[in-house]
């Protein structure tokens, strides 16, 4: 008897082990599908759900939250999806949260993503309907990655280009690689601070001098002081504008008679404006030339007569 | 001979259906051998937990190296612990708990009935007024039915455990990541199905056992006999009603 009780206590033991394990998978297993345990439930439209099916996870925030109830068609353009939620979530999603169809992995279960939106709203309540966000297509988003590798293309052979250039001799690169014009710079810098130094030294001479001006030292100073020279300096100025007051009434008078000189007026004016006395005059002078000429040779024939004869070769004689 | 054969297989059909059927009637009559279904739970089921648990544990571990290579070909190692309970559960662990009780039960059965029938005891007990029918065959099947889905349970539990060390050989997964996955994978149209057909399995071998013991031939010849046709026959159903209860589930998607 003792050993039936034995044999029926390893009995009991061995089916409340298998039937507590049963029992525990089934309970993990309805738990993660939010069977127990308050829920609530909330809705959104969408165009195209990408296969989603009853069942899947909906996540907030990349959490599970709940699971998809129901998926439904309403017209030929939407989809109803009936989302079951944990009521412990329910304080964090609010009414402006935005839903969409996206896919764990790459190649993993559709899900639903519930995205919070940056704006004030009301926590989310039984039966509400969230706004939905078209869902990423795959063949969209190839499309687009291929754009987007064209333009990398040639962004990156552009980019080649320029670090060619930037690379080869006499490029900006090469001055600033060179030694010898970082060391010209360098010169030039500590002449520049020489140069500053010595501008110091200046100013300061410069403040001594100014100083000594106003103080009355000094040739400058004097003129600057002296209050005699100064006045006989505006003396000179005052008879300087004088003359200089003259003088424009002296250019003006001259002005005046070149004017009338040019009118023909007077008689330099018609001296000068005359052509028909230039031409008797140029007349003249040459009959004046031709005159000399002729005398010319008379005064030769004259040197070769008798009585002048011998005083010419005299000359002649004295010169050699 | 072609028409004998048939007609013996045919024959050994109805007779294995009429058997089953009197099952029915005489579970559901009034005083019941409690302390004898007990006896054979504890043979059947608590007997049988070390064999199907080193079984089960083995296989867990064997699948989970076997389909790394594949899943890392896809890149999928972080899928392993999915693929592997859903294998598990579905199929692998409840079938190897069917076909090693088949061969353990099955044919302990048949080898104690066919041996009593040979020394007459079961016309003793007919004889003494015990329904021998009620006594043995009822108490035996009824056993097996409840037996053998709670072994599977345990194997259930136990080759996952396998599964857990197997992804740690090569890969890393910790207890929690692990388990997370197997129950993420894991839904009611995976465990619910399964179970059932292991109260068939049940069922089914500890009937053939019964009935290949309870009409052995005579002889010591006859009871070797109706111990080794009974796992061949138990074995066979086991698969039979596999592939039944997958196309039914199927059918009405449960999965």
């Amino acid at each position: 008897m003792a050993a039936q009780d034995s044999r029926n206590l390893r009995l009991g033991i061995f089916v409340i082990v298998g039937t507590t394990l049963l029992i525990t998978a089934l309970y993990i297993i309805g738990s993660k599908q939010n069977l127990f345990g308050s829920t609530f439930k909330i809705s959104a439209q969408f165009n195209d759900v990408n296969g989603l099916m009853k069942g899947n996870n909906v996540r907030f925030a990349g959490i599970n939250v709940g699971t998809v109830e129901s998926v439904n068609i309403i017209t030929d353009t939407s989809v109803n999806v009936i989302m079951i939620i944990e009521n412990n979530a329910q304080q964090y999603i609010k009414k402006n949260a935005l839903a969409s169809v996206g896919t764990d992995g790459l190649m993993g279960n559709k899900l639903v993503n519930i995205n919070s939106v940056n704006a004030e709203s009301p926590i989310i309540e039984e039966n509400d309907v969230l706004q939905s966000l078209k869902p990423i297509e795959m063949d969209q988003m190839v499309r687009t990655l291929d754009v987007t590798n064209e333009n990398i293309k040639v962004i990156s052979t552009n980019l080649r280009n320029i670090t060619d250039k930037i690379n080869s001799k006499n490029s900006l690169w090469n001055l600033l690689m060179d030694t010898i014009v970082a060391e010209n710079i360098k010169t030039a810098v500590v002449n520049i601070k020489l140069m500053s130094n010595q501008g110091l030294y200046i100013t300061g001479d410069l403040k001594g001098i100014t100083d000594g001006i106003k103080k009355g030292k000094g040739t400058i100073g004097a003129l600057v002081t002296d209050t005699i020279i100064s006045s006989s300096i505006k003396q000179t100025v005052v008879k300087l504008q004088r003359i200089s007051d003259s003088a424009a009434i002296i250019t003006g008078d001259i002005s005046h008679i070149v004017r009338k000189l040019n009118q023909g007026k007077g008689s330099a004016g018609i001296l000068l404006n005359d052509t028909n006395l230039i031409y008797n005059l140029n007349k003249g002078v040459k009959s004046i030339d031709k005159g000399a000429i002729t005398l010319n040779e008379d005064l030769e024939a004259l040197k070769h007569t008798w009585p002048l004869k011998k005083y010419f070769k005299k000359q002649s004689k004295k010169k050699k | 001979m072609k028409s004998t054969v048939l007609q013996k297989f045919l024959t050994e059909t109805g007779d294995i259906a009429r058997f089953s059927g009197r099952f029915f009637v005489e579970a559901f009559k009034p005083r019941y051998e409690f302390a004898e279904l007990l006896r054979q739970c504890f043979f059947i089921g608590y007997k049988s937990l070390p064999l199907v648990a080193i079984t089960a544990f083995i296989m867990g571990l064997v699948i989970t190296i076997q389909s790394r290579p594949t899943l890392v070909e896809f890149g999928a190692e972080a899928w392993l612990p999915k693929m592997v309970s859903v294998s598990l559960v579905r199929e692998i662990a409840p079938v190897i708990t069917a076909l090693i009780c088949a061969g353990k039960i099955g044919s302990g059965i048949g080898a104690e009935l066919g041996s009593m029938k040979v020394t007459e005891q079961i016309d003793a007990m007919d004889v003494s007024g015990t329904n021998p029918y009620k006594f043995l065959v009822v108490t035996r099947v009824m056993a097996t039915t409840f037996m053998i889905p709670i072994l599977a349970v345990l194997a259930d539990a136990i080759s996952l455990y396998g599964g857990y060390l197997g992804t740690n050989i090569r890969g890393v997964c910790s207890w929690d990541l692990y388990w997370n996955q197997v129950f993420d994978t894991l839904t009611y149209g995976d465990i619910i199905p399964s179970i059932a057909k292991t109260f068939l399995f049940g069922f089914a071998i500890g009937i053939i056992g019964c009935y290949k013991g309870f009409y052995s031939n005579k002889g010591t010849e006859g009871v070797g006999q109706s111990a080794n046709s009974a796992v061949v026959i138990s074995s066979l159903l086991v698969f039979i009603l596999d592939l039944l209860a997958v196309q039914i589930t199927d059918l009405l998607n449960l999965t």
